[in-house]
Parts: C-alpha cells; sequence; structure tokens
C-alpha cells in the first residue's frame, strides 16, 4: 500500500512524537509513505472562519498534489482530514468549483477530485484490516482500559465527510480491541476538546477537556488514545490548565492512535516518542500484562 | 406482515428536585414494534405503569419541538427516535432531560436560559423606520435570496442544539447553536437593516466560543446546520469589524501566518492571538511544553511552492475583506 503522506503542521512541530509513531507503525505494516514538502497547511477549521473559499483553494492544491502523483493522501490529525475532505466535498458545488479553478489554474494546477482522503485510523481498520494487525501483535495490550477519543472533524458534519457513524463510531473501540486492550465506551469520546478556543477562551477550552478526561476516568480508563494532535495538545499538553478548570487532579496519559498501535507491535516507548508526553505514561505502560489477550 | 417486537428496557431518569434527594433511573421493560418512537413508550409507560413520570410533548410529528431530551446520551425529539435502533446499538434505553438546563421535573426542563439567548439576538425584523414597509403589501424576495437563507427558516426552537453544546456547558454567557443560527437568519433578511449592528452586538463573548465542533448540526433534526451558519457569520463579522476579538485574531492570524512559510508557525500564533500579555499569560505553560517539546520555538522552513500558495492568496484574499 502506498499513500501520499500529508503529516499536517504539528505532527511535523511540537507533536513529532506523532510523526515518529506513524512512521514506525507503517514501516511495520508495510505501508509505503510517499512525501511531499509542497504540501501546505490544511487551515485547522481558522482559515475557513476567516475566508471560507480560500480555504478550500488551499486544500485543492494538496489535494491535486496527491492527484498528480496518482495518490489517495493519508492524514494522522482529525482536523487535517476534516478540512481535506470538507474541501473535496466543498468542490461539488460548482460555484466554488469555478472560483477556486480560477485561482489554481493561472498556477498550473487541476483539481480533478479523484484523490481519496483516508485517515490512519481508517486505513488501518479497514484497509490493512483488524485480523492482518491482530497478526502482528507481539505484546498484547492486556489489562489496559483506553478510551478512544475521536476529535470533531473526523466525525462530522457526518453527511459532509461521508464518516462512519458520527454519534455511535466503533472503528476505534475496535482496533483497541484488536491490539488487545480493553476499550471504555463513554459519552465524551465523540465530543470536543476545547482546542479550538484555546487561545481564545481559555479556561472554556480548559472546562471542555476536563470534563472529557473526567468523563473517560468515571467509566473506568487507564489512559485516553485520540487520532487528532490538535486534541493531543488539549488533553495531554494542557491538562494542567484543565485540571484547574475542574478544581482536581486528572493525571490521564494521553497516546496518539498509531503509538497504541506501536505498543502492542513491539516498538520501544523511546521509538513512539512516549516520553515527550507532558503527563508521563510509564504508569499506563506498565498496566499491560502482556500474557493476557482480550 | 406483522412488523418485529423487540422488548425494549428502558432507564429513565426521575427527580423532582424538590422531593427527591438525588436523581434516580427507574427501569421499565416492554414489548414494542422495533419501529415505535421513544416518545410512544414513554407515553405508554405514563398510561400504564406509572403516571407520574413527567414530560412535555404536543404534536408527535417532530413539528413542534416539545419533546427533545437526550436518548442514550444524544439529544434527541424523541417523538422521531425508534427504539429498535437503539436496543441493538446499546442494548438498552437511557432516556434523561437534555443538558445545558436545569430539571423541573423528570424529563421537563427549564428553557428560561435558551430563550433568554433567543431574546439576546432581538429575534425580530428591525426596520429603517424611514422607510417602512408598505402595509398590507408582501416584500418579493428573489430565488438567491431566499437560498441565502440556508435552511435557518426550518428551525423549530426545540433546544436540541443547545442541549448538545460543549460551549454552552462550558460557558452558559454563550448565545448557543440556536440563537446564533436565528441571528444568521436576520443578518441575511434583506428585510432586516441591522446586519453590521447585530453582527457588531453579538460578537463580545457572543461568536468566538463556538468551537466549530458541529455537534449541534448533528443533533438538529431540521437539519438547520447552525455550526456552518455560525462560521458564515464569523466572516461576515471579520468583513464588519476587521479583527478585534480574540476569536477572530485568531482566525485571522492563522491566515496570515500559514501565508509565510505554507505551514504554521505555532509560537508566533499565539503572539498573534493574545498579543505580549497573552504571550506573558501563557510563559509559564509555554516553558512547561518547551521542556518536552522544544519544537514549539522552532520556526519552519517555507514549503516548496510557497509562491503558488501566496498568488491562491491574491487571487482569493482580498485585504479589504478581512485580510490584515
Amino acid at each position: 500500500m502506498k499513500l501520499a503522506y500529508y503529516p499536517g503542521c504539528v505532527a511535523q512541530e511540537s507533536g513529532k512524537e506523532l510523526d515518529m509513531a506513524t512512521r514506525w507503525v507503517c514501516r511495520a505494516l508495510g505501508i509505503e509513505l510517499v512525501e511531499f514538502p509542497t504540501f501546505s497547511c490544511c487551515g485547522s477549521g481558522f482559515v475557513d472562519e476567516a475566508n471560507e473559499v480560500l480555504n478550500v483553494a488551499l486544500n485543492a492544491r494538496n489535494l491535486a498534489i496527491a492527484e498528480r502523483a496518482g495518490l489517495d493522501l493519508l492524514t494522522i490529525c482529525s482536523t487535517c482530514q476534516g478540512m481535506l475532505s470538507l474541501a473535496n466535498t466543498r468542490l461539488g458545488d460548482a460555484r466554488v468549483k469555478a472560483r477556486v479553478d480560477g485561482a489554481l489554474k493561472p498556477l498550473g494546477i487541476e483539481y480533478r477530485g479523484t484523490t481519496k482522503v483516508k485517515h490512519l485510523l481508517h486505513v488501518l481498520t479497514k484497509e490493512v484490516g483488524l485480523d492482518a494487525i491482530r497478526a502482528k501483535v507481539v505484546r498484547p495490550l492486556g489489562g489496559l482500559k483506553v478510551g478512544a477519543f475521536y476529535g470533531c472533524h473526523l466525525l462530522r458534519p457526518s453527511d459532509e465527510l461521508l464518516s462512519e457513524s458520527a454519534e455511535e463510531p466503533k472503528s476505534f473501540e475496535e482496533l483497541l480491541a484488536a491490539l488487545g486492550a480493553t476499550p471504555v465506551y463513554y459519552r465524551g469520546r465523540v465530543m470536543c476538546c476545547g482546542f479550538p478556543i484555546q487561545f481564545v477562551k481559555p479556561a472554556v477550552a480548559s472546562t471542555i477537556a476536563g470534563h472529557q478526561i473526567d468523563d473517560a476516568r468515571a467509566h473506568g480508563a487507564d489512559a485516553m488514545a485520540t487520532p487528532c494532535p490538535l486534541c493531543h495538545i488539549s488533553l495531554d499538553a494542557y491538562q494542567n490548565q484543565a485540571a484547574k478548570a475542574v478544581g482536581h487532579p486528572l493525571d490521564m496519559p494521553v497516546f496518539h492512535l498509531p503509538q497504541v498501535v506501536g505498543l502492542a507491535l513491539g516498538a520501544t516507548p523511546e521509538e513512539l516518542g512516549l516520553p515527550r508526553h507532558l503527563v508521563p505514561t510509564t504508569a499506563a505502560v506498565a498496566k499491560i500484562r502482556p500474557s493476557v489477550r482480550a | 406482515m406483522p412488523e418485529e417486537t423487540v422488548s425494549a428496557t428502558f432507564d429513565v431518569y426521575r427527580y423532582d428536585p424538590g422531593k427527591d434527594p438525588a436523581p434516580r433511573y427507574d427501569r421499565y421493560t416492554l414489548d414494542l414494534p422495533r419501529h415505535t418512537p421513544v416518545l410512544s413508550a414513554l407515553l405508554r409507560i405514563r398510561g400504564e405503569i406509572d403516571p407520574s413520570l413527567t414530560l412535555r410533548y404536543s404534536c408527535r410529528s417532530a413539528i413542534c419541538g416539545s419533546c427533545a431530551m437526550q436518548v442514550n446520551s444524544k439529544s434527541r425529539l424523541a417523538c422521531e427516535t425508534p427504539i429498535g435502533p437503539e436496543m441493538e446499538r446499546h442494548g438498552r434505553i437511557v432516556v434523561e432531560p437534555m443538558r445545558n438546563q436545569p430539571v423541573l421535573r423528570d424529563l421537563v426542563v427549564n428553557q428560561a436560559p435558551f430563550w433568554r439567548q433567543y431574546d439576546r439576538i432581538e429575534p425580530h425584523l428591525i426596520l429603517d423606520p424611514r422607510n417602512p414597509m408598505p402595509e398590507g403589501k408582501e416584500t418579493p424576495m428573489t430565488p438567491e435570496q431566499v437560498e441565502a437563507f440556508g435552511e435557518t427558516p426550518r428551525c423549530i426552537a426545540c433546544a436540541a442544539c443547545y442541549s448538545a453544546c460543549p460551549a454552552v456547558e462550558a460557558d452558559p454567557t454563550f448565545p448557543g447553536p440556536m440563537a446564533l443560527a436565528k441571528l444568521f437568519r436576520f443578518v441575511v433578511d434583506p428585510r432586516d437593516t441591522a446586519h453590521d449592528a447585530r453582527l457588531l452586538a453579538i460578537q463580545p463573548g457572543g461568536l468566538w466560543t463556538c468551537l466549530r465542533c458541529h455537534l449541534c448540526t448533528e443533533a438538529c433534526p431540521k437539519d438547520v446546520r447552525p455550526s456552518e451558519r455560525i462560521r458564515d457569520l464569523k466572516e461576515m463579522a471579520i468583513r464588519v469589524q476587521g479583527a478585534t476579538e480574540a476569536g477572530s485574531r485568531h482566525a485571522v492570524g492563522f491566515k496570515e501566518n500559514i501565508r509565510e512559510r505554507g505551514l504554521l508557525h505555532e509560537s508566533k500564533l499565539v503572539r498573534q492571538t493574545s498579543g505580549l500579555a497573552g504571550v506573558a499569560s501563557q510563559f509559564g505553560q509555554g516553558v512547561r511544553i518547551y521542556r518536552k517539546k522544544p519544537e514549539i520555538l522552532k520556526r519552519p522552513p517555507p514549503i516548496e511552492g510557497r509562491d503558488e500558495v501566496e498568488k491562491i492568496y491574491e487571487a482569493l484574499d482580498d485585504p479589504k475583506e478581512g485580510g490584515t
């Protein structure tokens, strides 16, 4: 399997551990990542707020880059996934397409709309397949109760993203079970992490993050795992602020999606960048009892 | 063909704040056709098992918006939520009152906070007194003018969106999705004369708390798509007022930030949004993160083809329309 790798900004910067873990897991599963130094930021939803058509055009350019190479695009961020697939949907509107073409054609860029945008979660669960992943598990995550945290833009708006059920998704939980972990179901798993207003309304953002972490904990989670590095910033890097906002300690380790996969496939915590987290993951990793197979 | 029957288990939230020390869940099990709406099941429970069960409903046809409640944690109209799929997904049906509004009794909430936010947007046409609408005459609109409303006129004010909104949950001063979707409806109404004033009035604390999580759009039974209309309001507000709020500064700052290199320069964005005072208030947190993730101060190298990005901005980002 060969995919155009779209790491997004955060995984190239403060969330580098996500990029490390993605590369490790893709190597282990035989997914070839083709890199394009020409990709720009997806706009992260903020450019969309400031100028919708500009945001669509920037992503049409990104999509056209993969299209020219005849590849589908692999994202590792719920927001990148949402913004790039939303561009595909909005370009179905002839008026939007005409304005975007007007900006891209003079640059020799053609968007045809044949490139699919695929998040790593869905590549792992639908294309690599749970059986193939199960077969590669060398360290089942038995004993570890993990609350998946999907990230809004992987799920919603469901009709425009053609995502799995926005309210009852199950791909991440099925993957966690295939890795030997026990998935924890809680309301917060499909809720918002607060990140979009982290710098706009910090106290509100942290309260929202705190609510989701509390909910995961109340349902028995030892750790959370997210396919979105922006959620990771809210839940991990700003967890101390969330604790302040809800008025009690939280101490919830939060994994990136490929880190939980990598752990089960035999990677070391260092190879997955776990020491870079703000909330230590060591206690959660120590809970793994290799002999227990879910 | 007789419809398939399911044995449905309901765990229904019961609470009388004046009497009960704490809320409880009462369990009822009924054999019902799988397409039975949750509302019909609740009315059977009330009629046949427990007449004290308190709920609000009226039309039973998804028109009046009275029976919004939480079904297995989703804010929904009970009258159009069939029990079959809920049983298949969850093995039981947990019925709770809407969130973000205080419970009066059982499934009935006090909607005062919701309506207060609605009042705040002045939900009526504001006309120019010097140029009143001619009495007894209609104001024709072009198809394009009607299209601009989107689905916002279909809103039945059921409050499912308000119940689903995490921003309302964390900040009750936020107007919430319904009030903002209604605001949009007046801002695009060609008869209204207060468009810009409406945008200016709602901005302080009103618009930029929206997380664009789209939970409201998912909850809305009428496809009003509040989150997308709030997005439209944000772009309009930037055009009217420029980047004056932390939220609009963040959006415009982000847009300008990636124009420079094609990728985000993380630490610079904090400066763009929060100014020096904001950077100072974030300093301790920044140092904490920097120790583990020194890349937060890294300036990313420009992408290859940054000139293409610049040309796209030149073609589509008119500085008069929200650029800086």
